[in-house]
């Protein structure tokens, strides 16, 4: 299982030497992961389709950065393409919302192999999740599974919008607390 | 603002907002004000490697989607233009390529989208000239062809180029990685209008190609290109 990881991460220095079959693979064995990542947070199948060629283009151009990082692979990957979704969400939010076009998305379960490579990280912030109140570890994820702004979470969880800050921060604070540990 | 409202709440301003950035949570000014604020200072940056490090321990809850067919291709004609002009759309065209390289000589098309104007002063062909190939040996074949999405017509003009005896030039468009589709055979000495159907209109856009083969006189009788490619290029909008 770490060895899928360190391959990801071997065509990731790949590309970033500029080498397409290293891209094409890169692309065919994480692209279903991405457009998740995208789909999700944008909830829409045409701009999530475009989100996914953005992200695969700022990974071309932006591979020699990824040794800098300290993520495993896939997390880096992860983090361009929901970095970049969310900026599409900003953009995109002036024009106002509506959260009725959620796209409800199964959840299949994550595949094996992501599982086992993020079992460690994943425990860590399952188990300081699970220490705050259950809507507040929902609201985290929310935030950065969904890409939910303030706006949303107050609506969802039926609370003005600076309660909902007031929060939400600190909860986070004492996430924080439990993630530095 | 009573102490219940206020955000700050007695917490570190500062560990707060990182936490709302890594998250994604803020907007507009406020994002852009606070990732300057990261940038400027050491501490602030490695909470934000540390929440952005342990939120993806939150990765595997994304179910993976299969994405849909064409994106790699697209984004390789994008990345990987394979020469100037004729567009990485020429690398996927890997059955043409192998018919390509008898005969005919240089050969260029020029393909310009014309949205609004169906006429086109030919002072501005420069600029409208999208793409050109060039086959090795020299003969001078040039076409330039005129999209006009009003009327679903194209015009196309030979610019130079001879007929060539028992043969005939057919032109065809290419959408992605479908298969050419034939508009059929045309003339190399004088101008031709060719009217589209309504299913190829629909596929007419930025990016399609079109592309000239030499055929066997009437065309292909298969309705899949038989002969070498003698000039190719991708339309773009003007």
């Amino acid at each position: 299982m770490q060895s899928a990881a360190s391959e990801i991460a071997s065509l990731i220095s790949r590309v970033a030497l500029r080498d397409r079959a290293a891209f094409r693979d890169l692309y065919t064995r994480t692209s279903a992961k991405l457009f998740g990542v995208c789909l999700r947070i944008l909830r829409d199948r045409a701009e999530a389709e475009e989100a996914l060629q953005e992200v695969y283009v700022k990974v071309w151009q932006r591979a020699d950065r990824y040794a800098q990082g300290g993520f495993s692979p896939i997390s880096w990957l992860v983090a361009v393409a929901r970095n970049h979704c969310l900026d599409v969400l900003r953009a995109r939010r002036p024009a106002g919302d509506d959260l009725d076009l959620a796209l409800d998305i199964a959840d299949a379960g994550p595949d094996p192999e992501q599982a086992a490579v993020a079992s460690g990280e994943r425990a860590q912030i399952d188990g300081c999740l699970d220490q705050l109140e259950a809507d507040k570890a929902d609201a985290v994820r929310g935030a950065y599974l969904d890409g939910f702004s303030y706006e949303e979470l107050a609506t969802r969880y039926s609370v003005p919008l600076n309660t909902m800050r007031t929060w939400l921060r600190r909860s986070l604070i004492r996430l924080k607390d439990c993630l530095s540990a | 603002m009573s102490t219940e409202d206020d955000t700050n709440g007695g917490i570190d301003e500062g560990s707060a907002l990182v936490a709302e950035f890594a998250l994604g949570l803020l907007a507009g000014a406020e994002h852009d004000r606070v990732r300057a604020m990261i940038a400027a200072e050491p501490r602030l940056r490695a909470e934000l490697r540390l929440w952005q490090v342990r939120l993806a321990g939150l990765d595997g809850e994304v179910a993976e989607q299969p994405a849909p067919a064409g994106i790699l291709e697209r984004l390789e004609t994008r990345l990987f233009p394979a020469a100037p002009g004729a567009g990485g759309l020429w690398n996927s065209l890997a059955f043409w390529r192998s018919l390509a390289g008898a005969g005919v000589a240089v050969a260029v098309l020029a393909v310009g989208f014309n949205l609004l104007q169906p006429r086109v002063d030919p002072q501005e062909f420069a600029s409208q000239l999208v793409a050109a190939l060039q086959s090795q040996e020299g003969s001078g074949v040039e076409f330039v062809a005129l999209y006009d999405q009003a009327t679903g017509s194209v015009r196309l003009t030979a610019l130079s180029g001879e007929a060539i005896p028992d043969r005939d030039f057919e032109l065809w468009y290419i959408k992605g990685d479908e298969p050419a589709v034939s508009m059929g055979v045309i003339p190399v000495d004088q101008k031709t209008e060719i009217v589209l159907p309504q299913e190829a209109r629909a596929k007419f856009g930025e990016g399609i190609v079109l592309a000239v083969t030499l055929e066997q006189k009437g065309g292909s009788p298969t309705g899949v290109a038989q002969g070498p490619i003698v000039a190719v290029g991708s339309a773009t909008s003007i």
